[in-house]
């Protein structure tokens, strides 16, 4: 077959984004001859239904992945309290002594809308 | 670094060991992991059978696009055979990156199923004569194959499971689009009736063997053992078709239709559904290709294929040139 022998068909790896403000989401890999086709095929194939915003078609060969041996070193040690909100737990029950409330995730990412005086 | 290191100097059984105890604590494996034979070669025969009955699974339901009795049916049924063949196209990537250690690509894939080394799922090798067929694929063929479809959502092999996850996600609009034709037709004039009653009537016994024979006594060989071992499904081929009965049955029932088979019931003290057999000889032939529509859905296939051989050349060339 004229297709197989030239390397007709190459992996493409998908990413899009639900709304601008969302963060690139990798969706599935597709086969296509070329850039142009990959990213109609990439509408067609996984954006039938949902909402996108943008979408990106990059080709397999220019991803540097991860080896399972790789893979194997991420595991963490759970040992990382002091990176974490979780390590400060006691600050809600020092702080009642002075009457006022920690400064939490919930609180604090309220501060983007108008604040009560 | 000095895991890296050990895992390479690991002997196969070592990595074997290694593996096993990866799947059954529930991790993906991933196409570029360590992987035995088997559960390579069970994977590749599974998904890429699975692949091509999503496309052979359009077909016998686009016939009825161009006869669909409104608009918005024509523009319902079209979408869920987009959809057939988008769920072919995802997992026939998944089946090509198991095949690319062996050096095969989508074109062996294609040709194994034009020249009948391929099999493609026994339910759709049926004649699909009325828009009561249609709605009944729809319903009930749908219902069982996301039956099998959900039951490998956990599958071991990541790929897998996250294409299923999509598939599934789908299947879920494709199962309403089969009760809305069916209701429309069940609660229509006594023409409509009658038609959904021989629908149910000609696609029962596909129905029985759509989740395949309950042992390998029937046909030989079976699959079964190999993907619960490998933790890619979970139940086997009779709990499935239990389940079913226990999600359709009531359904069918309540709509006024007969089954046609007066033994079928649910034994509450067995906790199971009792029901006739299908006849398994004809299930072997299906499985041969030689089904009512077998060779005239894969002739439509081999057309299509060679009469779109010039768009992946005229394809090729552009690449070839730029």
């Amino acid at each position: 077959m004229a297709g197989k022998e030239q390397g007709f068909y190459q992996v493409f790896e998908v990413f899009s984004r639900k709304a601008p403000d969302a963060p690139m989401q990798h969706q599935f890999s597709l086969l296509a001859p070329n850039e142009e086709i990959a990213l109609v095929m990439a509408q067609e194939n996984f954006m039938r239904r949902e909402p996108v915003a943008d979408l990106w078609v990059v080709k397999r060969d220019y991803i540097r992945r991860m080896s399972e041996e790789e893979k194997a070193t991420l595991k963490r040690l759970d040992n990382k309290d002091y990176r974490l909100t979780r390590g400060y737990g006691d600050l809600k029950k020092r702080w009642r002594k002075y009457e006022q409330n920690v400064l939490d995730e919930k609180e604090i990412l309220s501060w983007k809308g108008e604040i009560r005086r | 670094m000095a895991a890296m290191m050990t895992f390479t100097r690991l002997s196969d059984e070592e990595k074997y060991e290694r593996f096993m105890q990866r799947i059954e604590a529930g991790e993906k494996i991933e196409a570029d992991d360590w992987m035995p034979d088997e559960y390579r070669v069970t994977l590749i025969k599974l998904i890429a059978m699975h692949a091509v009955s999503e496309i052979m699974g359009a077909l016998p339901e686009k016939e009825w696009v161009p006869k669909a009795p409104s608009l918005r049916r024509k523009l319902g049924i079209m979408a869920k055979v987009q959809d057939e063949m988008g769920h072919g196209q995802l997992l026939l990537r998944v089946a090509e990156d198991l095949m690319a250690p062996l050096g095969k690509t989508r074109e062996d894939i294609i040709e194994d199923l034009l020249n009948e080394r391929l099999k493609f799922h026994n339910v759709f090798h049926m004649p699909a004569p009325t828009w009561a067929d249609a709605g009944l694929i729809g319903w009930l063929v749908d219902g069982a194959a996301i039956m099998t479809q959900t039951n490998m959502l956990d599958a071991s092999y990541g790929p897998y499971a996250r294409a299923l996850k999509r598939i599934c996600a789908e299947e879920v609009f494709h199962a309403q689009h089969g009760e809305s034709i069916i209701l429309a037709l069940a609660e229509g004039t006594k023409e409509q009736k009658e038609m959904l009653q021989e629908a149910l009537n000609r696609w029962w016994e596909a129905l029985l063997m759509f989740f395949g024979p309950p042992t390998a006594d029937t046909t030989g060989t079976s699959k079964q053992d190999i993907t619960i071992k490998y933790r890619i499904r979970t139940k086997t081929n009779e709990q499935l078709r239990q389940d079913f009965f226990t999600k359709y049955v009531p359904r069918i029932w309540a709509l006024g239709l007969k089954i046609p088979d007066e033994t079928m019931h649910f034994d509450k003290e067995k906790g199971q559904w009792i029901y006739r057999q299908p006849d398994w000889e004809r299930f072997k032939e299906i499985i041969r290709n030689n089904g009512p529509k077998s060779q005239e859905r894969l002739e439509l296939r081999r057309t299509a294929y060679k009469q779109n051989a010039w768009v992946r050349e005229a394809l090729s060339a552009v690449r070839t040139a730029g």
